[in-house]
């Protein structure tokens, strides 16, 4: 089966992870801008971190036959960093139009500052003006009140529920985005956030519309064959074959297909490259003259 | 408008898919200039990746324009881009392109930083842009090295002999061929003989094969 991550952090990740991934059936991730775990305290960091999500991490994963998109923007965190979010705030229009940037994000509440208001806000305006749809992640701490405040802010700004993902949701909050025309994303991890029984019982509950599931694997303790492991154990509960496919498959690419930048008929057909006969190919053409180049 | 950058408009209007072509057209109206940056950024989303696939008569206009090397590695949105930054220089103050050629590689992604670096060749007073080239070579992403490295006659022309050499030891270690090194015959030098011969001596004794490439670099047999 091929499956989407469509949150997972690459540039905190190993190529052993790459070719896990890939092992296990990963063919497309999405990589949203975050927080690196330690401060930025000038802006030009965040365009090196840029370039970085739209060039070396994606030529990464094309070594291992994953498609690598991403989602740019000012996280909830740095949105309270006064010498670096006006700078990238303004920054982004720059990046908004390249072909692998798939939605704006992550985007949302952490502490639920002002300051962090007025960044979601100003973000759902340049997703806006660059035809994109928004990642928005929810706080660990006062979760469903950030997430209750979360749907509130869109819906105020008028912005369309189905251009909007809110990530990280668990047994609380789920309900409340399945009440709106939001998408739901949940991060599966070893410890905290949502597991894969959990996750099983919510899809009993729910069903599988609008649910997509993640491994917001990091620089932390986590695990990038959450995906996979989460489709075995769906499966192992008799969840339909259907109903796995849309969940890892069908609903992250419509969700970010609305950004126009995704070809879900290529990333169906694609197949993982084989580095071995790519190897091989290029040793057998040493010295001789027929052009060789790499995917780009 | 200068006569390559007249060829190379006259060529995209050709391969862009029908979707493109309204922008393609538009690439060099009166409103371009304040586009610039978000048509170079959309230039893979509105002209496609395609190849260009140029017969001769195509050819034989390009080498007349002065782009006497192969233009096969390069798609429908690189000829835009390259189009877009020639058209800029034929009306930017030559500050003004420094600045503006430096900027749409220091914001770019891949296919934008490639294009740059395909560009370089053809624009004015090239070996200014010498330093950006050879900041370019230190890359780990393959396609960018490629295009300054592979069909792209700039480093020949302009690469100091120090840093040509590192642009020829990194193709060997990267395995691209060096066919498509422009010049390399032209600059080959005792010092990247040697270079190439440690190199070799060192893979040897790694237990590892060398190439016919490196071998031919190291002048072995000879």
């Amino acid at each position: 089966m091929r499956l989407v991550d469509p949150h997972i952090h690459m540039t905190s990740r190993t190529t052993d992870d790459y070719a896990a991934m890939a092992a296990a059936g990963v063919v497309v991730v999405v990589e949203p801008a975050f927080w690196l775990g330690q401060p930025r305290t000038h802006v030009g960091t965040f365009e090196d971190y840029f370039a970085s999500l739209l060039g070396w991490e994606r030529f990464r994963a094309s070594q291992f036959g994953i498609h690598h998109f991403c989602t740019l923007g000012l996280n909830p965190k740095e949105a309270n960093e006064p010498r670096v979010a006006d700078g990238v705030l303004g920054l982004l229009p720059r990046y908004l139009d390249k072909r692998t940037v798939v939605a704006v994000g992550e985007i949302g509440f952490d502490d639920q500052t002002p300051a962090e208001e007025r960044a979601f806000h100003a973000q759902l305006d340049l997703a806006r003006a660059h035809d994109l749809p928004v990642l928005v992640h929810t706080p660990h701490r006062d979760k469903k009140r950030g997430t209750e405040r979360s749907l509130a802010l869109v819906r105020e700004h008028g912005f369309p529920d189905e251009r909007v993902l809110i990530d990280h949701n668990n047994e609380e909050t789920l309900p409340l985005v399945l009440a709106t025309g939001c998408w739901a994303g949940h991060s599966v991890y070893p410890d905290t956030k949502m597991d894969e029984q959990r996750m099983v019982a919510l899809v009993q509950r729910y069903g599988a519309e609008r649910i997509v599931v993640n491994s917001a694997a990091d620089w932390g303790v986590s695990d990038p064959l959450k995906v996979p492991k989460t489709v075995a154990a769906m499966q192992a509960a008799g969840i339909p074959a259907d109903d796995v496919e849309t969940i890892v498959w069908r609903n992250p690419l419509a969700f970010f297909a609305q950004s126009g930048r995704v070809d879900v008929t290529m990333l169906a057909a694609s197949t993982a490259v084989d580095q071995g006969a790519l190897f091989e190919g290029n040793s057998v053409l040493r010295g001789q003259t027929p052009l060789v180049r790499s995917p780009r | 408008m200068s006569p390559t950058t007249r060829v190379l408009l006259e060529l995209l209007a050709l391969c862009v898919p029908e979707t493109g072509r309204a922008w393609a057209a538009a690439l060099t109206d009166a409103g371009a200039a304040a586009r610039f940056t978000a048509d170079f950024a959309a230039a893979t989303r509105r002209a496609g990746q395609a190849p260009l696939a140029l017969d001769a008569p195509a050819r034989d206009r390009l080498r007349a324009a002065g782009v006497d090397w192969p233009l096969d590695a390069w798609g429908a949105d690189d000829l835009a881009r390259v189009a877009m930054l020639l058209h800029a220089a034929d009306r930017l103050p030559p500050g003004a392109l420094v600045a503006l050629v430096e900027d749409a590689n220091a914001h770019g992604d891949t296919d934008e930083r490639r294009a740059v670096l395909l560009a370089l060749p053809l624009l004015p007073d090239a070996a200014r842009f010498v330093a950006l080239a050879v900041d370019a070579c230190r890359t780990n992403v393959r396609p960018l090295f490629e295009a300054i490295a592979c069909d792209n006659p700039f480093p020949q022309r302009h690469f100091p002999e120090a840093s040509f050499n590192q642009l020829v030891l990194k193709a060997v270690f990267l395995d691209v061929p060096l066919a498509h090194v422009v010049g390399l015959g032209a600059r080959r030098g005792g010092e990247l003989r040697r270079m190439a011969a440690d190199y070799a001596r060192e893979r040897r004794a790694a237990g590892r094969p060398v190439s016919a490439d490196l071998a031919g670099l190291a002048e072995e047999g000879r």
